[in-house]
């Protein structure tokens, strides 16, 4: 899942269905981003029938945060984790939301701030193949429908397992492969036609559906991610398949 | 189903939350609660849910390895009787009879108790909200007088009932009847006791007599 060689000795990557120039990736990527930011909550509550609250829900469930933890929460986007976890590692904890992208970052901070939450969150720009922190600084690392978005996932993923504190978890959440073959022909007809439809419609932007589409498609299934969790120095990983495997919520501890 | 007791979870969770925000004067109670932590452990079904409260409401979360350290309070107890905290019961009660264990802050679950039964939602300001100040009041006069009407008619009707049952076709004794009725019988019975025992000395007599 990491940048491959062709023949024409350019590195290159997928940028959903495309190989493109392993350069070019981030800032696709971060167009589509800065294309959906406005309109992020309100697309997802659309796509996913507001199921994707439940997956975020279990993803805290599960986090294990306590008051006084440090958590950080990589591309936190509109920041629904981070607003939670504020509350749980209370006025002694601390949470980092970071999004390399600047239009997401700058939307979840003003959502948070208009909730309320402010004093332990503190809002970072940055890429996830080289966190910008120190060794062991982290409890809990959470990435919610980000990792697929990165470039070099094996690169993000040592660079995560590099600022968890020993004992401290990482949790993936992202989309999947369904399990079942009937619900992947409904969910393929599901992406690949009324998703860009939809973004036609309501973000008048059809192609960064497209695109969230075919990157869901190209990013590693369940048992090939937590290969890599692994290959990541992370241990104990196990992971759990929600809505018949179109999300999977991936754990690891760093021991 | 993984996510089945997450849905149910945060479904009470944004109703609790609606109605607290519903209360004008739910924020300063929940200002006292903020950063407080109950541990619930329901047996039956089996599930534990940690309550953390903060000044805009409560947020539910199930834990799949509860730790007590974190919680300011434990509370185990099993559906039923769950069902008998929130519909009132003395907590002093539920405990005594061992249905009810409470570690920790015990004052906490009576706040939280507390907190959910003195809910005063203001239903006609939220109706304003929505319909604007006069449809609002005059719907919700409408449905006071409604709910008036109900009640008087429901006793009405009871009073009616037991007229006709009780002093009209006499189906049934009265209440005065029977408690008349039932001093005749303890009369009865204290004077069959006595007719007893003075039988009972009678005989005991009428065969010292025969003997000697």
């Amino acid at each position: 899942m990491s940048p491959h060689s062709t023949p024409g000795d350019q590195r290159t990557t997928h940028f959903g269905y495309q190989e493109v120039p392993i350069e070019e990736k981030a800032s696709r990527v971060a167009d589509v981003f800065h294309s959906v930011a406005a309109r992020y909550d309100v697309m997802n509550d659309l796509m996913s029938f507001g199921v994707h609250r439940l997956w975020k829900r279990l993803t805290i469930e599960r986090s294990g945060v306590r008051p006084g933890h440090s958590v950080l929460d990589i591309a936190g986007g509109t920041g629904d984790l981070t607003l939670k976890f504020s509350r749980m590692v209370g006025p002694r904890g601390r949470v980092v939301l970071a999004d390399i992208n600047e239009s997401m970052l700058r939307v979840g901070r003003d959502k948070l701030l208009d909730n309320g939450v402010g004093g332990n969150v503190e809002y970072v720009q940055a890429n996830a193949e080289c966190l910008p922190f120190p060794d062991n600084s982290f409890d809990c690392i959470t990435i919610a429908f980000g990792l697929r978005n990165v470039t070099d996932k094996d690169a993000a993923l040592r660079s995560m397992a590099r600022v968890l504190k020993p004992g401290g978890r990482l949790l993936v959440l992202e989309f999947s492969k369904p399990t079942n073959p009937l619900l992947t022909r409904a969910y393929d007809e599901y992406s690949f036609r009324l998703l860009p439809l939809m973004g036609q419609m309501v973000a008048n932007d059809p192609d960064s559906y497209r695109y969230l589409a075919e990157s869901i498609r190209m990013h590693p299934d369940q048992e090939t991610l937590k290969a890599m969790m692994e290959g990541a120095g992370l241990e104990r990983v196990e992971y759990t398949n929600l809505t018949g495997g179109i999300v999977a919520l991936h754990r690891g501890i760093k021991l | 189903m993984t996510l089945t007791p997450s849905l149910l979870l945060a479904g009470i969770e944004r109703s609790l939350n609606a109605l607290l925000a519903r209360d004008l004067a739910a924020p300063a109670r929940l200002s006292r609660l903020a950063g407080s932590r109950l541990l619930l452990r329901l047996e039956h079904p089996a599930l534990t849910v940690l309550l953390s409260f903060h000044h805009h409401g409560v947020d539910l979360m199930r834990q799949e390895e509860p730790d007590e350290g974190m919680a300011d309070t434990v509370v185990e107890l099993d559906c039923e009787t769950l069902g008998e905290l929130l519909g009132g019961e003395s907590m002093e009660r539920l405990m005594f009879h061992g249905k009810l264990a409470v570690r920790g802050r015990v004052h906490l679950l009576e706040e939280v108790r507390d907190l959910f039964f003195d809910l005063d939602i203001d239903w006609e300001g939220e109706l304003a909200r929505w319909l604007g100040d006069v449809p609002a009041h005059s719907l919700a006069e409408g449905l006071r007088r409604m709910a008036r009407w109900g009640l008087r008619a429901q006793q009405e009707m009871r009073a009616d009932i037991a007229e006709y049952v009780f002093e009209e076709a006499r189906l049934l004794p009265g209440r005065q009847q029977i408690e008349t009725l039932r001093d005749h019988l303890t009369e009865l019975e204290v004077a069959a006791d006595r007719l007893e025992a003075r039988l009972a000395r009678l005989r005991r007599r009428l065969e010292s007599e025969a003997e000697s």
